[in-house]
This record gives C-alpha cells, sequence and structure tokens, in this order.
C-alpha cells in the first residue's frame, strides 16, 4: 500500500515537471514576464515592514526582488528566503546600492535612515519605493523634494491607501456630495499592546524596539497616524494650516521615550478639523476615521467604510406618515456598508495595488499619486503635531514648507 | 414594493419615516379619546401603526403575532413559508387564506397591466441578485434566456385550496404585494376592534382611516423626495390627506445594485428579463386598498409615465403621482387628474 502510493505520488512529481518543462519551451504559454521585462529590484531593511512587502513582492509577475540588505542576520535571511533564488544579500546598504543591475530600490527602514539611504539612491540612480513617513525632521523633507524633482526618477512613498479602492470610493462619495459639508475628521490609531517586538540580546534593543525612541522616529505620530494624516490630506486634497497636541508617556512606563498616547487637532483650510489621536492602551476599533459632514458621517475601518446618515426634518413640518420606497430595517441607525471596487473582484492588500503602480511608474515614467509632495506634507504635518505635544504650543504651517 | 430581508450596501441610509404628531393634551377636549402608537420591526424594514382610541384595545404581541402569520405564508427568506414550498415543489401546494388572497389579486393586476406585473418574475429577480441570496455577478443574456421559458402568470392556476404550476421551475415573488397585503391586514385587524381613526404604515405602505385627536385634523401623509444618491436624507416632496385609503411608493432609488457606472434596479421586467429603465423615478398610488395600490405602483414604474397615464385613465378608483427624470435630465413630477385633490390645502 506504502509503495503503491510512493510511485503513485511520484508520478504525480514527474508528471508535473514534464509539464513546466513544456511550458517553458513553449513560447506561446510564457504568461509571465520574460526575466529581462521585469523590474530588478533591492530591498533595503527585511524587518516586519520589508519582509511582509518581499512576501507580496514574491506573487508580483513584474519584479525580480535580487537583492535584499540588513544589519540584523536573522532578518537578511529572511528577506532572501523570499527572494529569487541567487539573489545577493548585503548588511551595507551603500554596497546594494552599488549594484549596477538593480532598477529600483525598497527602502523599509527605521525613520531616521529614510533620508540618508534615499539620498544615496537617488545619488545611485534607483528608482525609490520610500516607506512611510518619509523623512524624520521638516529640513530633511524640504531637501528631498529639490533632490528628487532635480532627479528623472520615480519616488513612491509607501502610504498604499492612496492606491485602495476603499479609499478612491470614500473620495468619489465626498465629491458627490453624499456627506454634505464636511467639517471635521476624526482618526485613531490605536492599540492596546507594548508595541514591542521581542529582544534576544540586550544590547539589540534600541536597533529592534526603534519605535520607542526619538532618535530614530517620531512615536506612533509617525508609525501609525502617518497613515491617517496622509488620507486626510488625500481627502481634502491640502495639508493642515496648524496643529495643537498634548501627549505622554503615562502607561507604559518602560524606558521609551516616545509616546505611549498623543492626540492633536489639526486645522485644514476652510476650518476643517481632524483630530488625529494615538492610544497604546486601548484596541476598540483599533484603527478608524470618521468623516463628519452635515448630511451623513462615513467611518473608515481597516477594510471596510460604513455610511450613517443623518436624520433631517421634513420641510413641509411635521406629517403623520411618509410613502417612500421601502427602506432596510439594517439602514436605520446602523452603517450602510460602502461598497468599492468591482462586484465579485478579489480584493487585494492595498500594498499590492501601490507596488503595481510603482511598476507601472517606472515603465510608464510617470510620478507616483503618493510622491515626494505629498510624502513632505505628511512629514511636515507629523513633525508638527509632535512639535505641538512637546512644547503645548500651536505649531503653525510656515509658507516655505510648501515651495 | 419589495420587502427587504438583506442589506445590499448601496442601499440608502435614510432615516426618517414616520414623524410622529405630538400627543398634545387639551384639557377642553370633551372626549377621552388617546393617541397609542406601536412601532417594530417586520418584513425586513420598520412599521408603525398609530390609532386613537378611548383604550388601548391593540396591543404590540397581538400585531406581531399577525406579522408571524403572513410570514410563514408569504415570506421568501423563510424556508419553510407556504411560498418557499411552493418554490420548491414540481407542482404546487396547499395554500391559506393570506396566500390565496395575495395570488388572487397578483394575477388581477397581472390582467389589467397587460403582464407588467408578474409575481413569476422570481427566477429573474433571483438572477439578478435581488432575491433571498446575494449573487455577485450580473447574469449574461444566455443566462436570462435560459429562464424565460419559466416566467409567466398563465402557468399558475389558483383555486381557494391550492396553487399549482405547469412547469417545476416556475417560482413566485409576492414581495411587490405583500406588503400592501400586510398593511390591509393589521388595518383590518384594527377596524376589526372598533378603531375608526388609525393610520397603519409598514416600509412606507401605508393605510389611513378617519381624523387625530383631539385636533380632529385629517392625517397627513408625506411622498418622499427621491434620493439622487443611495445614502443622501430625503425630505418630503408633498404633502397629502386622505380620508380613507391607501398610499403606496415604489421607487427605484432606493434598491439597487451598482455594476461599474451602471445602477439595476431591483424591478425586473418579466417580459424582457432585465431591470426596469423607464424615465419614472418612484411612483405613489393611492387606492382604497394597500394590496392595490401596492401591486400597481409596481407596474407603473415599469411601464414608463405615457403608459402609465393611459392605464391609469381606465381606473378612476386610483391616482398616481410620478416623480421622474426628464430626458435633459433634470426631475419633474406629475400626477393624474384624480390625484390633485388629496394634496394638502
Amino acid at each position: 500500500m506504502a509503495a503503491q502510493s510512493n510511485s503513485r505520488r511520484q508520478f504525480i512529481a514527474t508528471g508535473l515537471t514534464a509539464a513546466g518543462l513544456s511550458v517553458i519551451s513553449n513560447p506561446l504559454f510564457a504568461a509571465r514576464p520574460k526575466a529581462a521585462d521585469k523590474i530588478r529590484l533591492g530591498i533595503i531593511g527585511t524587518g516586519s515592514r520589508g519582509a511582509g512587502l518581499c512576501t507580496l513582492i514574491k506573487e508580483m509577475p513584474d519584479i525580480a526582488l535580487v537583492a535584499c540588505c540588513d544589519t540584523i542576520p536573522e532578518n537578511l535571511q529572511k528577506g532572501l528566503s523570499l527572494a529569487e533564488k541567487g539573489a545577493k544579500g548585503y548588511s551595507d546598504y551603500r554596497k546594494l546600492l552599488d549594484d549596477k543591475s538593480l532598477d529600483a530600490v525598497i527602502i523599509a527602514t527605521p525613520l531616521y535612515l529614510h533620508y540618508p539611504m534615499a539620498v544615496a539612491a537617488i545619488q545611485a540612480g534607483k528608482h525609490i519605493y520610500l516607506e512611510k513617513s518619509m523623512t524624520y525632521d521638516i529640513p530633511q523633507a524640504i531637501d528631498l523634494v529639490k533632490k528628487v524633482n532635480a532627479s528623472k526618477l520615480v519616488f513612491q512613498i509607501g502610504y498604499q491607501y492612496r492606491y485602495y479602492g476603499l479609499y478612491h470610493r470614500v473620495k468619489e462619495i465626498i465629491k458627490e456630495n453624499w456627506l454634505g459639508k464636511i467639517t471635521h475628521f476624526e482618526c485613531q490609531y490605536n492599540r492596546n499592546s507594548n508595541w514591542r517586538f521581542p529582544v534576544k540580546d540586550p544590547k539589540m534593543e534600541r536597533q529592534i524596539n526603534w519605535r520607542m525612541y526619538r532618535e530614530y522616529c517620531g512615536g506612533p505620530l509617525s508609525e501609525l497616524c502617518a497613515h491617517e494624516i496622509d488620507v486626510v490630506n488625500y481627502l481634502v486634497d491640502s495639508h493642515p494650516l496648524k496643529v495643537v497636541g498634548l501627549g505622554g508617556i503615562n502607561y507604559w512606563k518602560d524606558g521609551r521615550d516616545t509616546y505611549d498616547n498623543i492626540r492633536t487637532v489639526y486645522d485644514y483650510p476652510g476650518g476643517v478639523k481632524a483630530s488625529v489621536t494615538s492610544v497604546l492602551s486601548n484596541a476598540y476599533n483599533g484603527y478608524s476615521i470618521r468623516i463628519l459632514g452635515d448630511k451623513a458621517t462615513v467611518e473608515i475601518l481597516r477594510d471596510k467604510a460604513y455610511i450613517y446618515t443623518e436624520s433631517t426634518n421634513n420641510a413641509k413640518g411635521t406629517v403623520d406618515g411618509v410613502t417612500g420606497a421601502t427602506l432596510a430595517v439594517t439602514t436605520q441607525g446602523k452603517g450602510v456598508e460602502v461598497a468599492y471596487g468591482k462586484a465579485g473582484e478579489e480584493s487585494l492588500e492595498p500594498t499590492v495595488y501601490a507596488l503595481q503602480d510603482f511598476v507601472k511608474c517606472i515603465k510608464d515614467k510617470k510620478q507616483p499619486i503618493s510622491n515626494v509632495e505629498t510624502g513632505r506634507d505628511g512629514s511636515i504635518a507629523i513633525h508638527m503635531g509632535n512639535a505641538a505635544a512637546d512644547t503645548e504650543a500651536v505649531q503653525i504651517w510656515k509658507p516655505e514648507y510648501s515651495v | 414594493m419589495r420587502l427587504l430581508h438583506y442589506i445590499n450596501p448601496l442601499f440608502a441610509g435614510i432615516t426618517i419615516l414616520v414623524l410622529s404628531a405630538f400627543c398634545i393634551k387639551n384639557p377642553f377636549e370633551s372626549k377621552n379619546t388617546k393617541r397609542f402608537q406601536i412601532e417594530g420591526l417586520a418584513q425586513g424594514t420598520t412599521y408603525s401603526i398609530t390609532y386613537y382610541s378611548d383604550s388601548e384595545s391593540v396591543k404590540k404581541p397581538r400585531i406581531d403575532s399577525i406579522f408571524s402569520e403572513l410570514d410563514q405564508s408569504l415570506s421568501i427568506y423563510n424556508p419553510n413559508s407556504i411560498i418557499s414550498q411552493f418554490n420548491e415543489s414540481d407542482a404546487g401546494v396547499e395554500i391559506d387564506k393570506h396566500f390565496y388572497n395575495v395570488v388572487r389579486k397578483s394575477l388581477e393586476i397581472h390582467k389589467a397591466t397587460d403582464g407588467a406585473f408578474d409575481i413569476t418574475v422570481y427566477p429573474l429577480v433571483r438572477a439578478w441578485g435581488f432575491g433571498n441570496e446575494r449573487v455577485s455577478i450580473i447574469p449574461d443574456s444566455a443566462e436570462i434566456q435560459s429562464l424565460m421559458p419559466c416566467i409567466g402568470s398563465e402557468k399558475l392556476r389558483l383555486s381557494h385550496s391550492r396553487l399549482e404550476k405547469s412547469l417545476p421551475c416556475v417560482k413566485i415573488d409576492v414581495n411587490g404585494i405583500a406588503q400592501g397585503y400586510s398593511v390591509d391586514v393589521m388595518a383590518d385587524f384594527l377596524e376589526s376592534n372598533g378603531i375608526t381613526d388609525y393610520l397603519v404604515e409598514i416600509g412606507g405602505e401605508i393605510r389611513v382611516k378617519g381624523k387625530k385627536h383631539p385636533e380632529n385634523t385629517p392625517m397627513s401623509i408625506g411622498i418622499e423626495t427621491p434620493s439622487e444618491n443611495a445614502f443622501s436624507s430625503t425630505g418630503i416632496r408633498q404633502v397629502i390627506q386622505v380620508p380613507a385609503g391607501a398610499v403606496t411608493t415604489s421607487g427605484s432609488y432606493r434598491n439597487f445594485r451598482k455594476v461599474g457606472s451602471r445602477r439595476i434596479s431591483h424591478i425586473i421586467d418579466p417580459k424582457t428579463g432585465y431591470s426596469a429603465s423607464t424615465e419614472i423615478i418612484s411612483v405613489t398610488v393611492i387606492a382604497k386598498d394597500a394590496i392595490t395600490a401596492d401591486g400597481y405602483d409596481n407596474a407603473l414604474l415599469l411601464m414608463g409615465l405615457k403608459h402609465s397615464m393611459k392605464l391609469m385613465k381606465k381606473h378612476k378608483n386610483l391616482h398616481a403621482y410620478f416623480i421622474y427624470q426628464k430626458p435633459d435630465g433634470s426631475i419633474a413630477d406629475t400626477t393624474t387628474a384624480g390625484f390633485s385633490k388629496f394634496l394638502k390645502p
């Protein structure tokens, strides 16, 4: 019996190999792009986010991930295991950038490294997909705009929600005035955890848990709320004019120096306010953006959005009954789910859409929707928010930020 | 008017259904008439029953038990209902009095509307994704053609105790009329309890009689303004007063699927197999009872303005109000000759 099933397995394996060979030898069946048409990509930073990107790229036929770089050996091994066979591994990103065969790089490193690495990648002539948020501080953001604009390279910031059908639909709904006059956004990115990764060797603490330290990043605002700030910028087609904020380390008193709670209010043109909050001790509706209009509210969650209509009194005064098309009971008091995408079409991870567009921008020589300028606006807003909380003083958007 | 038992993500989220008149105690009112209101959920929507009486002679549990009786007979969302049994059967089933009343009226309106109203449309309704199950794709012409032989009320034979079908694939959907019938059942129940001043409303279908007290004024019914998109709040476009009778509305504005930029209405034309696409956005019908009004409103929506007006001329006891889209895209309204006398002065 065992022998039988064994031989059967062998037969299947042989059959598969034969089928595989015939596909390769017959150009009519070459559905996947030829190696020469693929974007040759290197990735700098293969930690949790970087490895996540590698996993998605593995399924993308237009990209060949042929180089990985990380200073932590386990991370590098993880990245290489997800890359093409024979991909090169580096611990020094400058060596990776020296590889002339690479068309593009992804930078998925701690925030403080974004600027020097992006500048080096521009100098090396690589197209760049830089993880959010864009830069550690405001001067770097402004300078990077100049450097990117002087180059002819595609420069995309990893704000994947700009590529996600859900947000496109929300923007459309706003344009069609379904929400009426929008006065407020309420954004939160909460979790109930210390937001740490395990550290085997205490010497590695700051390298692994860089999110805990201001030396490396802006804390929850730059690492979590960045998406929401970018979403508000995207939906209102603008950037904030000023911000107030309060923050503190009041719950996770574990040696960190980034906030474990921060609440900011951004002021946008027309008096539109956006509250942006991150609390690391409560996870109810962890990620959510509520858009308050005078006709309706939209609540955006991870991969869904709901619309809640405001009740309005009729102009003709009180009546005893109303006749109209039947209203589904489930639409009253509860949200109605916002449909997006095509019916029956599988929804992909938002980052896949962002990476697909990165490839397209390289091939079509176009600048991405999430580009160095939108990235700059996000980074400046983040920095202003943290500064507002640090100084407990209003931070004003300066005219020179937008030049 | 359809019963909505599942959420189409694009349904309008519009709220106001009933704005009750305030109950103001008038010390000079000689009678001891009070206002009673029963509200709840049934048939996938909300209902509201308001009556004026000296005592609370009708209470919610009784109303809800009548709803459950109706459900057992007429709900396609209840797999054990008579209608579900009929749809699953090869030749037909035993029926109850509710089922008989609804099918009899349906066949009558089918005839009167030259087939525009047809309860055998259910296989098509399902294929288009408005049945008891969601579908993610839209049917192609081959699928529609394959279903057409199952469509047609002439394939039904009704007697007091049975409904027969000539083909196993014949399936019916009374959602376009059952809500109106339910309104009538509730109104008749109130009347059998000696109540003469009431307003019964289920999912926007209304039957009304008498006046409200202590004001001793007629009850006002608002006709909803169709929303231009699925979510925006609507207001009241017209206010009417009907001394005794029914008012129902059918609209393509609330229950539809969106496929790309196309809106697919829930009202399927039994003759073509495709979603209705006439200029009418909403039609409100006044009739002596709600089953009649409800049966006609769907048919009128499907027939278009010109044919509807022609048909209404033949039915002096029916009055209709249309909100429609002009060829230039603007929204206009019109009524049959007899409708205007109901408009609130």
